[in-house]
């Protein structure tokens, strides 16, 4: 007998009564059902929102996929009209949108908001709404951006939208208009994922799991869901001005007006090289967490698999230019970037060369699974080296924009993600649905994929050889192509119908089938204790952890969990509740009560999904109207759902461990919500200031000599009434939560019209100085700077007013004051915004000396 | 299997007052950040070297000429930035326990393997941001013009 057992046998537990543990379950179901009829679309569960985020991304990629297919046609043969030239256009460039901000990225928040929880053994993550919230942002605007096709106005300027094609109204429709909107409304989603992952992996996770002890999944998704928060703004930015050149003739790429089109492609690709890590990194993160199971033995180099993941996530931001090489910066630029796109094959080496060393070490067991991981890697590591020969400039300015890079390109993206992902769909498809797939079809798909792919893609690598540009739409007979293209395509048929095989094994009915074993595949993570069927509630309780595989190495842990023996084992008061940690080591910080199902998430997702659809068409006012809608929704939902009271201070979490039900400040998972969001705020902004900065490089003078510029003593005043309001924030939240509710009651309407009049003396300061939007960059960029401080500080507004109606509705009192708090920082960082504001506005150019 | 039984298990977990950390330094014993520190250097690093180099070309010279105070400035940097990331990896190990380990096995359930792992990956992670520093200032020795 074990330590561990003789431990359970020596002390008696009233989980030992098997009524009790009955009557504990029921209530547990009861309180984690399914909404059954129509109100299941209103679940707000990890579970249920993760299948269908998964399903929906699938359904895109499949659109993009049949995209591809009618794109291959049309390149089978020279001379070929099997296509429109237009419609070819549109193809290949939904094709692209729709499989990087439609299928890639989605897909990796959808896996992840659905493994977290019971990858960690815990209920539910922080913030289940907002993961709702986020899906119905995704699927809304998806729809709409992928609808467009069938109309004709789908976008055409390829997914990285360069201007000036796509910054002229004449030479593109509303496509582009569909394109910027749309992309922007599901990438403010993303970010919102990205915040629900970061907050889920540093602080739900279940006591004990120290840093050390952390799945190697939850270091990915922390890292990744890290990258978005600084890769996604900047773009946001970019799509900003861009939006704003076409709706309103602001001139950010116009040349004769002072703009560059080349800040576009900065801006985009600062967004984009992260990105392609953003997506590769996640579906590693899946190969890390088949291969030990299938080795039968922890993850050789465990430490050095998470340097990888950190280390590539940095050195991917450094990478940017390298999209660039042929743009005619210079020959130095360029290199700096080489050399960093060169450093970077050396952390993605190290987790491969880990992946390669428990496999020699383990006793490799065999299965599809594993057979998707081993395929990616063999395909990841071609598209890695051909990587590496397109990081050489001389050698990229022969390659580029020909075939050669859509072969490097998805020998990466189809070895590094498809691959990896469809196994990882096989492995937890016990895990999403009970049931087991065919391991026949399994193998029949994943040869004809794995054939068909590289009979369509390595001959690229000689059709750009030959001279072959990209995107073309037709090309003449007898250039040494036809033969190349033909195979091509044949090989593309392949791979359509290898993912029709995946598809049907995926989608069939299996009424009749029988449920696959409990932890079928002898896995050592969390997510496999599951039982079968599984049960909506996440974990039965939440477990004390002690290693980094507790199936395989935590004695008795199976029976412990399903007897009840860890922490919130029951819910007494028929409320949803997970468990809060420390970020460091876990320890148990708080029961926090989470919000169940609700339409709400929903309608806010409709309203502000219609805020950017009508702005589309140039519907301004009925899209304000939306906007402004979506708004009282939001804050309905805040309202009702957040930061309840509750009915008592501590509750008791199991295993003698009394732990508080309310926390504020930094303790709070809302705290730590809004600093990750207000990072990612303050990065997009830093977007307009580099496209500032940008400016001032490329002119011999910026401001141009005898430019307008904002008035000095009032953009002065606005940055006093502004740190004012700031001040009045900080004291008056101090003084509140040290008991005066008098201090909130004065202090918040006060900075309420400190902070209007700050925007009121910036929006002056712009107007008297004479700056005119459409007549320079300058101006413009001036007055994009001061319209985001002004939508900030009014959204900082409706916060101090929101607290102030619960101040005087008793939701935020001294004690309860979490949602006073989490104003605060907001206001931390408009500080930081307002400052900038005023240095580039005010102080820029007295340097430059166009000043007073 | 595991080496601590459940009543240590427990007691380690109550060892702690719930959520009671003591307020700590940014990169003292028990700080995440110390992680992040040396790639963070790198970033610095690569993007003064870039941004120099850049607004240079921009402003001051003209295509052909020497751009000696560039590949100054950025040796200059290359030498500090090295060692920050070198004092970051002696504070790794003096402070955090952390070894350069191939077989890396921290997996003990404790605050000390916990913060050994930590000590363990900044380590890894000075040594990669070192090359990736080397790497990128390799530049200044090929170009000594902007083209």
């Amino acid at each position: 007998m074990t330590d561990a057992e003789a431990n359970r046998a020596d002390r008696p537990s009233p989980q030992d009564d098997p009524e009790l543990r009955t009557a504990q379950e029921e209530r547990l179901k009861a309180v984690w059902k399914e909404p059954t009829g129509w109100r299941y679309f209103s679940a707000v569960n990890n579970d249920i929102v993760g299948k269908w985020y998964t399903l929906g991304a699938f359904f895109f990629f499949a659109f993009a996929g049949v995209l591809a297919l009618l794109m291959r046609t049309q390149l089978m043969f020279p001379d070929n009209d099997f296509l429109s030239m237009e419609l070819y256009n549109q193809a290949f460039t939904m094709h692209g949108t729709m499989m990087m901000f439609l299928f890639a990225v989605p897909v990796f928040e959808a896996v992840s908001i659905m493994l977290l929880p019971e990858l960690l053994g815990n209920r539910d993550l922080p913030f289940p709404r907002l993961s709702a919230f986020g899906f119905w942002c995704f699927i809304i605007g998806g729809v709409f951006v992928t609808g467009s096709i069938f109309f004709g106005a789908a976008p055409t300027g390829g997914w990285f939208m360069y201007p000036p094609l796509s910054s002229e109204p004449q030479q593109m429709g509303i496509g582009a208009d569909i394109w910027l909107l749309g992309l922007s409304f599901i990438e403010i989603a993303s970010i919102a994922a990205a915040v629900e992952l970061i907050v889920g992996v540093l602080k739900s996770r279940p006591p004990g799991m120290r840093l050390n002890l952390m799945p190697l999944y939850c270091w990915y998704v922390l890292v990744v869901a890290g990258m978005i928060l600084f890769a996604f703004p900047p773009l946001i930015a970019g799509d900003l001005l861009l939006e704003m050149e076409r709706a309103f003739d602001w001139p950010f790429f116009d040349p004769e007006r002072g703009g560059d089109p080349i800040l576009w492609q900065h801006l985009f690709w600062i967004f984009g090289h992260p990105e392609v890590y953003i997506v590769f990194l996640p579906s590693i993160a899946i190969v890390a967490t088949i291969v030990p199971t299938f080795a039968r033995v922890p993850m050789v180099g465990h430490s050095w698999v998470v340097l990888s993941a950190v280390g590539t996530a940095f050195i991917s931001f450094g990478l940017w230019v390298h999209h660039m090489f042929t743009t005619g910066l210079p020959n130095i630029s360029l290199a700096f970037f080489s050399a960093a796109s060169e450093a970077v094959a050396i952390p993605t080496g190290v987790q491969i060369f880990a992946f390669i060393a428990t496999l020699l070490v383990g006793r490799v067991t065999y299965s599809v699974p594993m057979l998707y991981a081993t395929g990616a890697l063999a395909i990841f590591v071609a598209g890695g080296l051909t990587g590496v020969m397109v990081a050489m400039v001389p050698f990229d300015f022969q390659a580029h924009d020909s075939y050669f890079v859509v072969a490097h390109l998805h020998y990466t993206l189809i070895g590094g993600v498809l691959f990896p992902l469809l196994g990882g769909i096989i492995y937890w498809y016990p895990f999403m649905t009970d049931k087991l797939l065919s391991d026949r079809l399994g193998k029949w798909a994943f040869w004809l994929m794995f054939g068909g792919f590289n009979i369509a893609f390595l001959p690229m690598h000689l059709t750009g050889a030959l001279g072959m540009p990209r995107r073309v739409w037709t090309y003449a007979e007898g250039l040494g192509w036809d033969e190349l293209n033909m195979i091509s395509t044949l090989g593309a048929y392949f791979i359509g119908a290898g993912f029709a095989v995946f598809a049907w094994d995926v989608l069939r009915p299996k009424g009749k089938q029988p449920y696959a074993p409990r932890n079928v595949w002898n896995a050592g993570t969390m997510e496999f204790s599951q039982l079968v069927p599984a049960e909506h509630w996440g974990a039965r309780c939440v477990p004390v952890i002690t290693t980094r595989y507790p199936l395989w190495q935590q004695e008795g842990f199976l029976k412990d969990l399903d007897e009840g023996r860890f922490y919130l084992n029951d819910a007494e008061e028929g409320k949803r509740e997970t468990m809060v940690t420390s970020v460091l080591d876990a320890d148990p910080m708080q029961v926090l009560r989470v919000p169940g199902p609700s339409y709400k998430p929903m309608g806010a997702a409709v309203f502000v999904g219609l805020l950017f659809i009508l702005g589309t068409f140039g519907l301004y006012a009925a899209a304000v109207i939306c906007g402004a809608v979506g708004g009282v929704v939001i804050l309905w939902w805040l309202w009702t759902g957040t930061s309840p009271i509750p009915e008592k201070e501590m509750k008791h979490a199991g295993r003698g461990v009394h732990l508080p039900l309310y926390r504020a400040g930094s303790d709070s998972v809302g705290w730590w919500a809004m600093f990750i969001t207000m990072i990612g705020d303050l990065t997009a902004f830093f977007g307009l200031v580099f496209a500032f900065f940008f400016f001032w490089t490329i002119h011999p003078d910026f401001p141009p000599p005898g430019a307008d510029i904002p008035e000095f003593w009032l953009a002065c005043l606005g940055i006093v009434l502004a740190g004012l309001a700031w001040l009045t924030v900080w004291r008056g939240q101090a003084r509140h939560h040290s008991g005066s509710v008098r201090a909130a009651r004065f202090g918040l309407p006060a900075a309420s019209l400190l902070a209007a009049g700050a925007v009121a003396a910036f929006i002056e300061s712009a107007r008297r100085g004479g700056l005119v939007p459409t007549s320079h960059a300058f101006d413009a960029t001036c007055w994009i700077i001061v319209l985001w401080l002004g939508l900030h500080f009014a959204a900082g507004v409706v916060m101090l007013l929101y607290c102030l109606a619960g101040s005087f509705t008793g939701k935020m009192t001294p004690r309860y004051d979490a949602d006073f708090a989490n104003v605060l920082l907001y206001w931390h960082f408009m500080l930081v915004t307002a400052c900038i504001t005023f240095a580039l506005l005010g102080l820029f150019p007295l340097l430059t000396g166009d000043g007073p | 299997m595991t080496k601590i039984d459940e009543r240590a298990r427990d007691a380690e977990l109550s060892h702690t007052p719930p959520g009671e950390e003591p307020p700590k330094r940014l990169l003292e014993e028990g700080s995440v950040w110390i992680m992040i520190a040396a790639p963070c250097i790198w970033a610095l690093h690569f993007l003064l070297s870039y941004w120099a180099a850049a607004v240079w070309c921009a402003k001051l010279a003209d295509r052909y000429d020497p751009i000696l105070p560039v590949r100054a400035g950025v040796a200059v940097l290359t030498l500090v930035a090295l060692a920050v990331v070198a004092w970051l990896a002696r504070y790794a190990v003096r402070r955090y326990q952390g070894r350069l380990l191939i077989q890396e096995d921290l997996t003990e359930h404790s605050e000390a393997e916990r913060t050994r792992f930590l000590g363990h990956a900044t380590l890894l992670l000075c040594a990669l941001s070192a090359a990736a520093i080397i790497f990128d200032s390799m530049p200044i020795l090929v170009f000594d013009s902007c083209y």
